[in-house]
């Protein structure tokens, strides 16, 4: 090996290393945080004595603050959500991925839109609404708010998914007997899993990442962690260490998907089975 | 096995905002039982839209499409029992060659597992994939695959067996073998068959007729032999043959000749109305060079290609080149001098508004 390429292998390591402190280190200061005892919260040396009781308190409930309940909400929440947009994204992303209908543009760019409209910018109407209909601080409501996240990334990645696949296949499972809607779950199903797995984590992500729908339309009961870890603020001190602790408790669940499909998730990146 | 007829069939496409293009005008075809044929054309002639009708996969503008004497154009592709192999071969990745073949056999549930295995054994043996049975696609070479797909047709015993380009995708040792064994197949079994390329060569070596199809119409239908030796127009004479018929404009003389130039003049097969502007074709195989007599020309170019040469020659006063296929021991250089001659009973003329042949 040429000195020079030496020397470009350490200033490669040397740039990794400052992107991974530049990347890691809010999460190391968020681990410190929600290590430190309540009494230290504010030294801003690192040497304390480093205590689980910042967990233990958020959950154990002891703050008066139901964060198992709001862990709970979250799970059923995004999961319900995730699932409703499968349920109703699948069949609309092969519908439009193979035919074209009157109004079929429209109906996909309308569904795009709303993720580029800001949520605030209907946040309030819906208040008004979910208030009315009672949906206001239910699951039902969460997961039905939550489709304006996640079913427009859903149908829309799920389309390309299904226009990479030929049609053919299909079609020859036409001509053997089978009809539509067995050629669309035996055969076009099948094929684009590794793609349902990786948009349902993505989705997954992103409802359980929200912040304004709970924020506003949930109160209590159907509140979920990223507004309840909030809660441990308020008060007559705010409660860093418990927030930290909160917080990082909440990133495991997608932690733990993101490497369970991992798998799918690189085959559903370079997907490519059928000739086309 | 059935009758295939095809009565006045049609297809538009239309759109909104866009005028409608006829893929289609009116098809008309009979296909004995156990009968190839051929369907030839460019590609956009409307052959492959030909194939989705009859299959059930293109919905029908016009006409009739009979099974065995009865109308299938109202019924859905999965209650038509016709079988397709797709150009791409549509195996599903997934599943193994057996688990394919049977795929395609468990739709209509009649047939129970063993019968299923009977079944796919049965026609892996046919076409020779009994080796192959637990591989999957992916591993499969492109005419493994080709057979695969063959064989996913004709498990399901169907009416009508339709092939769409099945040799495009092989390179040319596979092809030689392949489509050795679709013939043998296709006749041991004896579906009535259609074939759909645009490769002459395919469509000549493979079926008992051929139809060559332009613009959505069928040009002619006839035998391989007919279509080479009588073509009904400059479009079929220029589509099949290889290298393709010199085109030649002319104006007819008296005494059955036709005038190229100022100065030459080629004898006809038939008299035609002296003045009229015509086409006159010869095949580059039906030309002959001369020593002394004939058409006057330049030599432009020599490919000799050891078991045959191709001359590209400049008749005298005459814009457009003249190919002629020479024998083995030809020996021409850039220049040269030679004369050519053409058997009056091989050429063909052409009314040059129509393209009509005037044979």
């Amino acid at each position: 090996m040429t000195l020079r390429k030496r020397l470009s292998g350490w200033l490669a390591d040397a740039a990794l290393i400052l992107y991974f402190v530049f990347a890691l280190f809010p999460i190391a200061w968020m681990v410190i945080l929600s290590l430190k005892p309540t009494n230290q919260l504010f030294s801003t040396y690192f040497s304390f004595s480093p205590t689980l009781d910042g967990y233990r308190t958020v959950l154990g409930d002891s703050e008066g603050i139901p964060f198992v309940r709001f862990f709970v909400n979250s799970l059923v929440v995004s999961l319900g959500a995730v699932a409703l947009s499968l349920l109703v994204g699948l069949p609309a992303a092969y519908a439009s991925a193979r035919w074209r209908f009157k109004g079929s543009e429209n109906l996909m760019f309308t569904l795009l839109s709303f993720r580029f409209a800001p949520e605030l910018t209907v946040i309030i109407p819906l208040f008004v609404l979910y208030q009315k209909l009672g949906l206001f601080d239910t699951y039902v409501g969460m997961v039905w708010v939550l489709q304006l996240v996640t079913l427009p990334l859903i149908v829309w990645i799920m389309r390309s998914y299904f226009a990479d696949l030929t049609p053919e296949l299909e079609q020859a499972a036409l001509l053997d007997g089978y009809s539509r809607k067995q050629a669309f779950f035996k055969v076009a199903i099948p094929l684009v899993k590794p793609g349902i797995a990786a948009v349902s984590l993505l989705a997954f992500i992103f409802a359980w990442n929200n912040f304004v729908f709970p924020l506003i339309l949930t109160s209590n009961e159907a509140q979920t962690v990223t507004v309840g870890a909030l809660s441990f603020l308020g008060g007559d001190r705010p409660k860093y260490n418990l927030t930290a602790a909160a917080a990082l408790v909440s990133v495991v669940p997608p932690l733990l998907l993101a490497l369970t499909i991992q798998r799918y998730l690189v085959r559903g990146l370079s997907f490519g089975a059928v000739k086309s | 096995m059935t009758e295939l007829e095809l009565r006045d069939l049609r297809k538009t496409y239309s759109a909104r905002g866009r005028p409608s293009v006829e893929a289609v005008r009116g098809i008309d075809l009979t296909l004995r039982s156990g009968e190839l044929l051929g369907l030839l054309g460019p590609s956009g002639c409307g052959k492959s839209t030909t194939l989705r009708m009859i299959a059930g996969l293109e919905t029908v503008t016009g006409g009739d499409i009979l099974v065995g004497g009865s109308s299938v154009t109202a019924r859905p592709a999965q209650q038509r029992n016709i079988g397709v192999a797709f150009e791409n071969y549509a195996l599903y990745p997934p599943l193994t060659v057996a688990e394919n073949l049977a795929f395609g056999l468990k739709a209509r549930r009649r047939a129970d597992r063993g019968d299923v295995d009977r079944k796919v054994k049965e026609i892996a043996e046919r076409v020779d994939l009994t080796p192959l049975l637990d591989a999957r696609p992916a591993g499969l070479s492109s005419g493994q695959k080709q057979r695969v797909s063959l064989a996913r047709a004709l498990i399901r015993e169907p009416d009508v067996l339709l092939l769409d380009e099945p040799l495009s995708h092989l390179d040319a040792a596979q092809r030689d073998t392949t489509r050795r064994e679709l013939k043998r197949i296709q006749r041991d079994l004896g579906h009535t068959t259609i074939l759909v390329t645009h490769d002459q060569e395919e469509a000549l070596s493979l079926a008992d007729r051929i139809a060559v199809m332009k613009d959505g119409v069928i040009q002619q239908l006839g035998t391989p032999y007919e279509i080479y030796d009588s073509p009904a127009n400059v479009f079929v004479a220029d589509f099949v043959g290889e290298p393709a018929i010199n085109l030649l404009p002319g104006i007819a003389d008296t005494d059955a000749h036709a005038r190229l130039s100022d100065t030459l003049r080629i004898a006809l097969p038939v008299p035609v109305t002296a003045g009229r502007k015509v086409i006159v074709g010869i095949r580059p195989e039906d030309l002959a060079l001369t020593g002394a007599d004939g058409l006057p020309a330049r030599v432009v170019a020599h490919e000799p290609l050891l078991e045959s040469g191709i001359a590209t020659l400049a008749l005298d006063g005459v814009e457009r080149p003249l190919v002629v296929l020479t024998a083995p021991e030809v020996r021409l250089a850039h220049d040269d001098r030679v004369h050519v001659t053409a058997d009056p009973h091989l050429t063909h003329v052409f009314d040059a508004e129509t393209g009509d042949s005037l044979r």
